[in-house]
C-alpha cells in the first residue's frame, strides 16, 4: 500500500526525536486553560506549561523517571494534573466502563438474537450483486446479470 | 431594525405556537383547511425568522453599536465578511441560526409533505414547532440578540481573534446545519410513536434528510478540525475537548443510523433500535449545545458561556422523558416477527457495527462527563483527556474499520463459511500483504501495522465490489470500463455512493494513525540567515517583517524552505496582535504534500537576544484525513443524488401502500 511506503522516510526521524520530556509533558495537563496536554499548549509565555516543560528537564537531567516526576505534579497540583484518570479506585470505572457496556451490548446482541425466529437453512443470498461466491462461479455471474438486468 | 428584529422574533414565536395546535387538530379531526393553514403558519414563521436574521446582519454590518450583541461581537475596524460571520460569533447570534435553520427545515418540509404523509407529516411539523418554539423563547425572554445599550460605545469589543478565520465562517453554520436536520427525521420517528403509523414510512420519507444531516455532521467536525489545525498552533487538529466530541458523538450515531435502517428497510426488524437511534442522535445534538453553554464542563471553545445550561437541560430531559415514554408506550406495537439466519451475514455485520459505533460514542460520552461524575461522587476534581480518548477508543476504531470491509461483501441472511473464504481471499491477501510490507519497510508499531491492514483489507472489499459490478456491466451490455463504472455508479447511486464514503473514512483514518504515532517536533532558537534541518528539509530563517491596519498589527517571519539545497517555497508563519481586544493569535505556515505536512509556528521573539523561535512539525500522511474528508463528502453527495430509477420509485410509492416491500436497495428516497 501506498501509505506504507510514505511513512517509511519519517519513520526514523520520527522514533529519534521522541523526547522523554514529550512522553511526561503529554501525561500533564496544562492549567492555563487552553484544555491541551502540557506537550501541546502553545501559548508564547505560557505561565503554566513553559516552567512545567522547563522543570521536566531538570528532573530529567537529575535523572528522575517518568513516573516519579509525575507523581511529583500530581502532589503538587492534585489530581486534576493528570491528563488522564489513574487505574485506581473510582477512576477505574472510567476505563473500564465503555468496555462493559460494549460487553453488555454484545450479550443483548446475541439474547435478542437467539429469541427471533430461526428458519431452517435455505440457499446462500443471490439478492445483491455483491452475493458471496466467488466472481468466476457461472452461477453467480447468471444471478448477477438478472439483477443487473432488472437494474440497468 | 432591532425592534423590527424583535417583533418578528415575537410574531415566529406566536406563529409556531399557532403551527402546532392547528397541525393537531387539523390531523387529529381530519380538517385538510386547518392543516393548510398550519402549513403556512411554518413558512409565515420562517419568513419571521428570516427578517430577523436580515435585521441582525443589517445591524452588524452597519456596526450599530447601540445594540448589544454588535458592540461585544464586533468593531468598526473588523473586516467585512467577519462582521457577518459574528451573526453565530455570539451566543445570541448563534441561537438565532439555529433557530433559523430549523425554521428553514421545517418549512421544506412542509413543503415537501403537503401532498404527502398525511398521517404523520403534520405532527411532526408539530414537533419541529415545539422545537422552535423553545429556541424562539429563549430569543425573547432569555438572551435576546435585539437588546439595546443604554450608552453607546464608540467602537465594540470585537470577534473574538480565534473566531477571525475563514474555517470559522464555515464550520458553526456545517456543523448547525449537520445538528438542525437530525431534528427532522426525529421529529417524523416521534410523530409515527404519536400516530402509531409504525411502518418505515418515517424512515422513507426522511432517509435524504438524515443522509443531508450525516453530511453536513461530517463537513462541521472535518472544517472544525482544520481551524484548530491552523488556527491553534499545536500542530494538532484533534484533543478530545468536551466540544468536539460533543460534535463527534451525533456523528457517530448518524454513522450507525444510517446503516441500522437498511436492515428496516431490507427485512423489517430493528424498529424500536432505529427510533432509539434518531431519538439519541437529536439528544446528543442538544447535548452539544448544553455543553458549549453551560460551564458545566470546561471547554477551549466555551467562547459564549452563560446561564443557558438549565433551561436546554431541563429541555434535553423533558424531550428525552416524552420520547423514550411514547417508545416505552409503543414497545409492543414495534415488534415484529424477525428472522436471523447465521452471525456470518450482513445482518450480524451490521449488528455489531452498530455496536461498536455506539460504543465509541458512549466511551466518548462517558469520558467527557466523568470529570463531572468524579467531582459529585469523589470531590476530586479530574481530567480526563486525549490519552484516556485514545487508548480506549484505539482498539474499537480498529473493530469498526474490520466491519465496514465485512459489510460490503458478505451476503444478507447467511453465508457458509466456503463462501466467506473466497469472497475474502483477495481483500484479505491484499491487507496481509500491505502489513508485510509496512513491515519490512521498517514500521514496528502494532497498531499501526494492523490499522494499515485492515484499512487495506476494508479498501479491497470495496474493489471486489466496483470490479463484480464493472465486469458484470460489461459482460451484459458490452460497455468500456470507464462507462461501465460510471452508470454502475449512477444507476445504484445510494450503494455506491456509500462504497465511496467508505473509502474516504479509511483514508482519513489512516491520516489519522500516521499523524498521531510519527509526529516529529523541532523547537529551534536562532538569528537571522541561519538555518536549521527538520527531516529531510532544511529551513532558513530569512528576516522578519512587519504590517500594521487598523485592525491588527502582523509581525511574519520570511523562512525559506529547501529539500537537497534546493529552494522549494517562502514560509511565512506569524504573530498576529489585534487591536480590540488586545489579544495575541497565531498564524501558522503550512506546506502540505501527500506524504508529510510541514507546520511552522513563530513561537516567540526575543529582542534582547535578536533570537527568533520557531516549533515545527512534520506530520506524515495528515494530508489524508482531509483529502478522506472530501472523498466522504463526495461520496455523500453520490449517494444522495436523486436518480431517473429512484423517481419513478418514489411515484409508484406514493400510488402503492406503504407497506410494500420495493427493497432496501432501491427504494424511494421519499423526499
Amino acid at each position: 500500500m501506498v501509505c506504507g511506503a510514505l511513512l517509511t522516510p519519517v519513520t526514523a526521524s520520527a522514533a529519534a526525536t521522541k523526547a522523554s520530556q514529550q512522553e511526561v509533558a503529554e501525561a500533564l495537563t496544562c492549567q492555563c486553560g487552553c484544555g491541551l496536554t502540557v506537550a501541546n499548549c502553545n501559548h508564547p509565555n505560557c505561565e503554566f506549561s513553559v516552567p512545567v516543560r522547563e522543570k521536566i528537564d531538570t528532573m530529567l537531567a537529575h535523572g528522575m523517571g517518568r513516573t516519579e516526576i509525575i507523581a511529583y505534579f500530581r502532589s503538587q497540583y492534585g489530581e486534576k494534573i493528570l491528563s488522564a484518570p489513574t487505574t485506581q479506585g473510582f477512576n477505574i470505572l472510567a476505563w473500564t466502563m465503555p468496555f462493559m457496556a460494549l460487553a453488555a451490548g454484545c450479550a443483548l446482541i446475541m439474547f435478542t438474537v437467539g429469541r427471533w425466529h430461526k428458519r431452517p437453512p435455505a440457499p446462500a443470498s443471490s439478492e445483491t450483486p455483491a452475493a458471496d461466491q466467488a466472481a468466476v462461479d457461472p452461477d453467480l455471474r447468471r444471478r448477477l446479470e438478472r439483477e443487473l438486468r432488472e437494474r440497468i | 431594525m432591532p425592534l423590527i428584529g424583535q417583533l418578528a422574533l415575537a410574531l415566529a414565536l406566536i406563529l409556531a405556537f399557532y403551527s402546532i395546535v392547528a397541525n393537531v387538530l387539523g390531523a387529529r379531526r381530519s380538517i385538510p383547511v386547518l392543516v393548510a393553514s398550519a402549513r403556512h403558519a411554518v413558512w409565515a414563521t420562517c419568513a419571521m425568522v428570516t427578517i430577523a436574521v436580515l435585521a441582525l446582519w443589517t445591524s452588524l454590518l452597519k456596526s450599530d453599536f447601540s445594540l448589544e450583541y454588535v458592540a461585544s461581537y464586533t468593531s468598526s475596524t473588523l473586516p467585512t465578511v467577519y462582521k457577518m460571520t459574528a451573526l453565530w460569533g455570539g451566543q445570541q447570534g448563534s441561537l438565532l441560526l439555529w433557530t433559523w435553520l430549523l425554521t428553514i427545515f421545517t418549512a421544506i418540509v412542509a413543503f415537501q409533505n403537503r401532498r404527502r404523509n398525511p398521517e404523520i407529516a403534520p405532527y411532526a411539523l408539530a414537533v419541529l414547532a415545539g422545537l422552535a418554539i423553545f429556541f424562539l423563547g429563549m430569543l425573547n425572554f432569555v438572551t435576546r440578540p435585539f437588546d439595546m445599550l443604554a450608552t453607546i460605545p464608540a467602537d465594540g469589543q470585537d470577534l473574538n481573534p480565534l473566531l477571525q478565520n475563514y474555517w470559522m465562517a464555515i464550520h458553526p453554520p456545517s456543523l448547525y446545519t449537520g445538528y438542525v436536520s437530525a431534528s427532522v427525521p426525529f421529529a417524523f420517528g416521534a410523530a409515527a410513536l404519536i400516530t402509531g403509523s409504525l411502518d418505515d414510512t418515517w424512515i422513507r420519507s426522511t432517509r435524504r434528510w438524515a443522509i443531508f444531516s450525516w453530511f453536513f455532521l461530517t463537513l462541521g467536525n472535518l472544517f472544525g478540525a482544520r481551524w484548530a489545525y491552523e488556527v491553534l498552533g499545536w500542530g494538532g487538529y484533534w484533543a478530545w475537548d468536551p466540544v468536539e466530541n460533543a460534535a463527534f458523538m451525533p456523528w457517530l450515531v448518524m454513522t450507525a443510523y444510517l446503516h441500522s435502517v437498511m436492515i428496516q428497510e431490507r427485512k423489517d426488524m430493528l424498529k424500536v433500535w432505529n427510533l432509539a437511534l434518531i431519538g439519541m442522535a437529536f439528544g446528543l445534538t442538544l447535548f452539544g449545545t448544553f455543553i458549549t453553554r453551560s460551564g458545566v464542563i470546561s471547554s477551549v471553545h466555551s467562547f459564549t458561556q452563560s446561564g443557558l445550561g438549565p433551561y436546554f437541560l431541563s429541555f434535553l430531559i423533558t424531550a428525552a422523558v416524552l420520547y423514550t415514554g411514547l417508545l416505552l408506550f409503543r414497545v409492543k406495537s414495534l415488534r415484529t416477527p424477525a428472522e436471523f439466519e447465521s452471525y456470518l451475514s450482513r445482518e450480524a455485520a451490521f449488528l455489531f457495527n452498530n455496536l461498536v459505533l455506539v460504543g465509541i460514542a458512549f466511551a466518548v460520552f462517558w469520558g467527557t462527563l466523568f470529570p463531572v461524575l468524579s467531582e459529585a461522587v469523589r470531590g476530586v476534581k479530574i481530567t480526563v483527556g486525549p490519552p484516556f480518548f485514545d487508548k480506549v477508543n484505539a482498539p474499537l476504531a480498529l473493530a469498526l474499520v474490520f466491519l465496514m470491509g465485512v459489510g460490503p461483501l458478505i451476503a444478507w441472511r447467511r453465508s457458509s463459511l466456503d463462501t466467506v473464504a473466497k469472497t475474502f481471499a483477495a481483500p484479505v491477501i491484499f491487507g496481509a500483504v500491505t502489513g508485510i510490507c509496512a513491515f519490512i519497510a521498517g514500521l514496528r508499531e502494532w497498531y499501526v501495522l494492523t490499522a494499515l491492514s485492515l484499512g487495506a483489507f476494508a479498501l479491497g472489499t470495496v474493489f471486489v465490489e466496483f470490479r463484480r459490478g464493472v465486469s458484470a456491466r460489461r459482460h451484459m451490455v458490452s460497455e468500456n470500463p470507464a462507462r461501465a463504472f460510471v452508470n454502475l455508479v449512477a444507476k445504484n447511486n445510494r450503494r455506491y455512493g456509500g462504497y465511496i464514503i467508505h473509502i474516504g473514512v479509511v483514508m482519513a483514518f489512516v491520516g489519522i494513525v500516521a499523524s498521531s504515532f510519527f509526529k516529529t517536533e523541532v523547537k529551534k532558537s536562532l538569528k537571522e540567515g541561519e538555518s536549521f534541518q527538520v527531516g529531510s528539509y532544511e529551513l532558513e530563517f530569512l528576516g522578519l517583517s512587519q504590517n500594521e491596519t487598523s485592525h491588527l498589527e502582523t509581525i511574519s517571519a520570511r523562512l525559506e524552505l529547501l529539500r537537497d539545497g534546493k529552494p522549494i517555497v517562502l514560509m511565512q508563519p506569524a504573530k498576529l496582535f489585534y487591536k480590540r481586544p488586545q489579544q495575541p493569535a497565531t498564524s501558522v505556515a503550512i506546506r502540505s504534500t501527500p506524504a508529510a505536512d510541514l507546520y511552522v509556528v513563530l513561537a516567540g521573539i526575543d529582542d534582547a537576544t535578536g533570537l527568533t523561535t520557531f516549533q515545527v512539525f512534520l506530520t506524515p500522511l495528515v494530508f489524508w484525513l482531509w483529502a478522506g474528508g472530501l472523498i466522504m463528502a463526495l461520496g455523500t453527495v453520490v449517494a444522495m443524488w436523486p436518480n431517473v430509477r429512484e423517481r419513478a420509485a418514489i411515484a409508484a410509492a406514493v400510488r402503492l401502500p406503504a407497506t410494500v416491500d420495493i427493497g432496501a436497495e432501491t427504494v424511494p428516497g421519499g423526499d
